[in-house]
């Protein structure tokens, strides 16, 4: 069953680039990354499917609802963590998780202190003495008290240190185990790739390709790097598939994408001294969907 | 009912600090009528020899300043100045204030409705406006029977039915400012500034009889002190209008809040 279903969705500000006919959906139980630059338009479709804004066409269900017409009663199961977290200045933590629990029909007390203690979040301080961290952490406890279906996360990471970094994914493993299904956007691509199962990769309005995230490593690239005792020509490598070529004169590096068995007869025929041959990590095949954007322009 | 409470809760200081502006109104607007009434001196001869505008700008044309019913008739029309503030600026920043302080994405991500939003806001600050005009009517009472312990306080009943009225008018408009404008920052002294308009064009119209017919443009020339005190009592249109503006303004509160992009 497909929790979230995004169809041809269309944002615009007057003149101003939201979102172009974004489509994609997200399958029940799976950890879905939603990756691109800053002011690619993540928060955008985030915000549609919460009808914090509406869209200017396209549409989308979550848990086969349409997000406007039902907005309040799918909202029940939702948790989300904005991008910036803002609260009621005035409240402590506690008054201000309480209130936020008061909009769910059920007891969430015990659930707020487990988390408040796994997040080590101090419960009777007021919202406008915390730092941005601390704050993260009130927008992370708000979004999960009500233990949702559906957890949204904008940017989740930002402020956090790694350590609590590390305690707020396994927690996230966690409700994912227990069933829940995760949409996380982000332009980390690290994070994305400890975390997630499939990706959507959004650019600049339009949605570029989506991915899982094994295919997107295993299927494409190689990153193959040798040393040789002579000098050796870097056209040596003009086969199909070679990119990114860097020499040296003794020390090249490419990227390989295509029949394993080609690069490998090549290599053969060399007298080497050392080999390297690496998965990319996803950062450089996000540079390279770029570039092949760029090129196709 | 969570929201409804919470902006209760919030408003509790700065409630408390307009009573104790309605209670210094109140009890220095009175005094005057006391040293007045000690002196031995006509009230009604010290105003009538101030120019007519002054007399319009004070708000007294036509009332017999010599009774403390009079006298308080034109404490009114700042009581109405004071209280219509309160209520444009609390319906503004009602509807606008979760976004203006980045708290519309919280509390859009709960399984509430728009419409349950603002009708929870209405609910408080209908509250409010009665608290409000609660104390008008208990420190007024209070202070004309200080002075004239035989006066018939049960005229001041009038005076705080017409002003509940102009309360919720302004609420209403001050709402559907906030709902349409695209910035919510502003929306407060948008709302104060169309406020100030109207009063000023009220004493224009005190000032010169020729445009007596724009007084169906401004709520403060619908309960007017001596319109409220004379036996003919209030126009009926007047009220009608004021209750049909009302309505208008609330509906299309709703209609835009519910359509809006809201900012975050």
């Amino acid at each position: 069953m497909n929790v979230i279903e995004i169809k041809n969705l269309t944002k615009r500000y007057g003149n101003a680039r939201g979102i172009e006919d974004i489509s994609f959906h997200v399958e029940e139980g799976e950890i879905f990354g939603f990756i691109g630059p800053n002011g690619a338009g993540k928060s955008t479709t985030l915000r549609t499917l919460l009808s914090i804004i509406f869209p200017t066409s396209g549409s989308a269900t979550i848990f086969g609802k349409d997000v406007i017409k039902h907005g309040p009663e799918i909202k029940k199961q939702i948790g989300y963590l904005p991008s910036e977290v803002f609260y009621y200045d005035k409240m402590k933590v506690k008054d201000l998780l309480n209130y936020s629990a008061s909009f769910y029909k059920k007891d969430c007390r015990k659930r707020i202190h487990e988390l408040a203690e796994i997040m080590d979040l101090n419960l009777n301080k007021r919202i406008e003495d915390l730092s941005y961290g601390n704050r993260k952490k009130v927008g992370i406890v708000q979004g999960m008290l009500h233990e949702p279906k559906l957890i949204i996360l904008d940017e989740p990471t930002g402020g956090l240190d790694p350590l609590m970094q590390q305690k707020f994914f396994d927690l996230l493993k966690e409700e994912n185990k227990k069933g829940a299904t995760i949409l996380f956007s982000s332009h980390i691509l690290s994070e994305v790739q400890k975390m997630c199962d499939r990706v959507a990769i959004i650019k600049e309005g339009e949605l570029i390709t989506v991915e899982k995230i094994s295919t997107l490593q295993e299927n494409n690239h190689k990153k193959i790097k040798i040393e040789t005792k002579q000098p050796v020509d870097a056209g040596w490598f003009a086969v199909d598939g070679v990119t990114n070529i860097e020499s040296d004169g003794h020390k090249i590096s490419f990227l390989y994408s295509g029949n394993i068995n080609i690069i490998m007869k090549k290599l053969a025929e060399m007298e080497l001294s050392n080999l390297w041959v690496d998965e990319p990590d996803l950062e450089e095949i996000f540079l390279h969907y770029y570039e092949k954007e760029e090129g196709s322009k | 009912m969570n929201i409804f409470w919470r902006e209760l809760k919030y408003s509790r200081k700065s409630m408390i600090w307009w009573c104790v502006g309605i209670l210094f109104m109140v009890v220095s607007g009175m005094s005057k009528y006391g040293t007045m009434k000690s002196s031995g001196q006509s009230a009604n001869e010290i105003f009538g020899a101030m120019p007519k505008s002054l007399q319009a700008i004070f708000g007294l044309s036509s009332l017999d300043l010599s009774t403390v019913m009079g006298f308080y008739g034109m404490l009114f029309s700042y009581l109405v100045l004071m209280a219509t503030i309160h209520a444009v600026m609390l319906g503004a920043n009602m509807v606008a204030k979760e976004e203006r302080d980045k708290t519309s994405e919280f509390l859009m991500a709960k399984p509430v409705s728009r419409i349950r939003i603002i009708t929870s806001k209405l609910a408080a600050s209908l509250v409010l406006l009665v608290i409000f005009n609660l104390v008008t009517y208990a420190f007024s009472t209070a202070m004309v029977k200080h002075y004239e312990s035989t006066a018939d306080t049960g005229e001041i009943w009038k005076f705080m039915a017409g002003l509940l009225l102009l309360q919720v008018l302004f609420l209403a408009i001050g709402m559907v400012i906030a709902a349409i404008t695209k910035h919510p920052k502003r929306a407060t002294s948008l709302a104060a500034g169309i406020l100030l308009a109207a009063y000023i064009l009220s004493i224009v119209i005190e000032l010169n009889d020729k445009l007596d017919a724009l007084k169906y443009i401004t709520p403060f020339k619908y309960f007017e002190a001596k319109n409220l005190l004379s036996d003919s009592g209030v126009d009926a249109v007047l009220v009608t209008l004021a209750a049909v503006i009302c309505a208008a303004c609330l509906s299309a509160a709703f209609v835009f809040y519910k359509k809006r992009d809201l900012k975050s």
